[in-house]
């Protein structure tokens, strides 16, 4: 039997080949036949998870919520030092220094990465912005949203941290951080339908025992994840969904 | 267990005494310094049903001004300034108490007697449709919404100081 493993659509795209040889690794390792599935959306994830279709899946803080209270997932591991940061950024020689210079109306870039979104919605607050006081401007890629602030076309723009601190020198020397989260407990994590119950120990022993491993440390340093994968209990689940409950207002 | 007296601070403060909402009482001692809150972080802890820290954040920890074993196990009103009126805690333990999400501006004092504000949300931890805990999570709040319930507070207090 072929289990399906999705990964959430919002890693950068030079990890594309990382996740590819994880998947690789993982089945040698597990014994374990897997489908790596990448879906290109958010929304095409959600079909692909209502379809039923999603066997394992690593999906970023937001979603998981929803797949283990309502779709059953449980939690199998999280990557260890690798936290969902966010940057929000203008141009560098924007007047704005601080997130509090940002004014209702301003423009905000952003693309379609609701956790990006939801914890730059909450590092708004300080500025006494809603959602509501800011006109947004959906871009496809980071890159695209970067652009936007350099040119003044937008007060500034939303990033996945990883994806501002791997844009290219030369576009990060144009751009200056108005902050930059550091919000710490808040990971993707990896989840497993209970079809797959009986098989998840066996995935998530892979995944525990890549680090440092000949075979192993590579495609975590290529997915940027060095310090490799912790086992996640379903109350380090609860526990990280109740924290991002708090976050959605 | 209740609250030991704080320690009387080095720089000069104000004692006050200040009751809890399961009306055991401490005595405080509170300087003007107010620390900035760390940019970017969420400020997190967890309780018990009764109130008591299972868990404190770094960022909880290190804005306390207490270390983590001083506050796990303690009652999270050592956190209370006496500058907060008692009916922003009831209003947080009935909301919470129903299984609610509640939200509020909180004044925090630290061990050295200088305060803090957050942003704060509280919800309850339920599991097998039990609650069994509490957790919150703190953000940034903006000057304009501190200085607004800074004089909503001054106003509640002197109501509760008149009904007493």
């Amino acid at each position: 039997m072929t289990f399906n493993l999705l990964i959430a659509p919002d890693f950068a795209p030079e990890r594309f080949a990382g996740w590819h040889m994880l998947n690789t690794v993982l089945q040698k390792k597990s014994g374990l036949a897997l489908h790596l599935i990448t879906p290109a959306s958010a929304a095409e994830q959600a079909q692909l998870i209502a379809d039923g279709k999603v066997d394992a899946v690593y999906a970023n803080p937001f979603d998981a919520a929803s797949m283990v209270r309502d779709n059953g997932y449980q939690a199998v591991a999280r990557p260890l030092g690798k936290s969902d940061e966010m940057v929000i950024a203008t141009a560098a020689g924007s007047p704005l220094n601080t997130v509090e210079d940002l004014r209702p109306g301003c423009r905000i870039a952003l693309t379609d990465n609701k956790d990006v979104k939801l914890i730059g919605l909450r590092l708004l607050e300080p500025a006494d912005l809603t959602e509501a006081d800011v006109q947004w401007q959906m871009v496809d890629t980071y890159q695209a949203a970067a652009r936007m602030a350099i040119k003044g076309e937008v007060d500034a723009s939303f990033f996945l941290a990883e994806a501002f601190h791997s844009l290219s020198r030369l576009t990060t020397a144009q751009l200056k951080p108005l902050i930059e989260s550091k919000l710490a407990d808040i990971t993707h994590v990896l989840l497993t339908h209970p079809r797959m119950a009986a098989e998840a120990a066996r995935l998530r022993d892979a995944l525990l025992g890549l680090a440092g491993t000949p075979e192993g440390q590579p495609v975590l340093d290529e997915l940027g994840i060095k310090g490799g994968f912790e086992a996640m209990n379903e109350e380090d689940a609860e526990f990280m969904i109740d924290l991002m409950d708090t976050l959605l207002d | 267990m209740p609250l030991s007296d704080m320690q009387k601070p080095d720089e000069p403060s104000t004692e006050h005494r200040v009751t809890h909402h399961d009306g055991t009482t401490r005595t405080v001692y509170v300087t003007q310094r107010e620390i900035a809150y760390p940019e970017g972080r969420l400020i997190i802890s967890r309780t018990d049903l009764d109130g008591v820290l299972t868990h404190a954040n770094d960022a909880f920890v290190e804005l306390s001004g207490y270390t983590r074993e001083e506050l796990i196990g303690q009652p999270h009103a050592i956190l209370r300034h006496p500058d907060m009126p008692k009916a922003a805690f009831k209003d947080l333990w009935d909301t919470v108490g129903a299984g609610k999400k509640w939200h509020g501006y909180v004044k925090n004092l630290r061990k050295d007697g200088a305060h803090y504000w957050v942003y704060a949300t509280a919800v309850p931890n339920i599991r097998g449709g039990k609650t069994v805990g509490y957790t919150s999570v703190r953000r940034k709040p903006s000057r304009r919404k501190i200085e607004e319930l800074s004089a909503v507070y001054k106003e509640w207090l002197a109501v509760e100081r008149s009904q007493a």
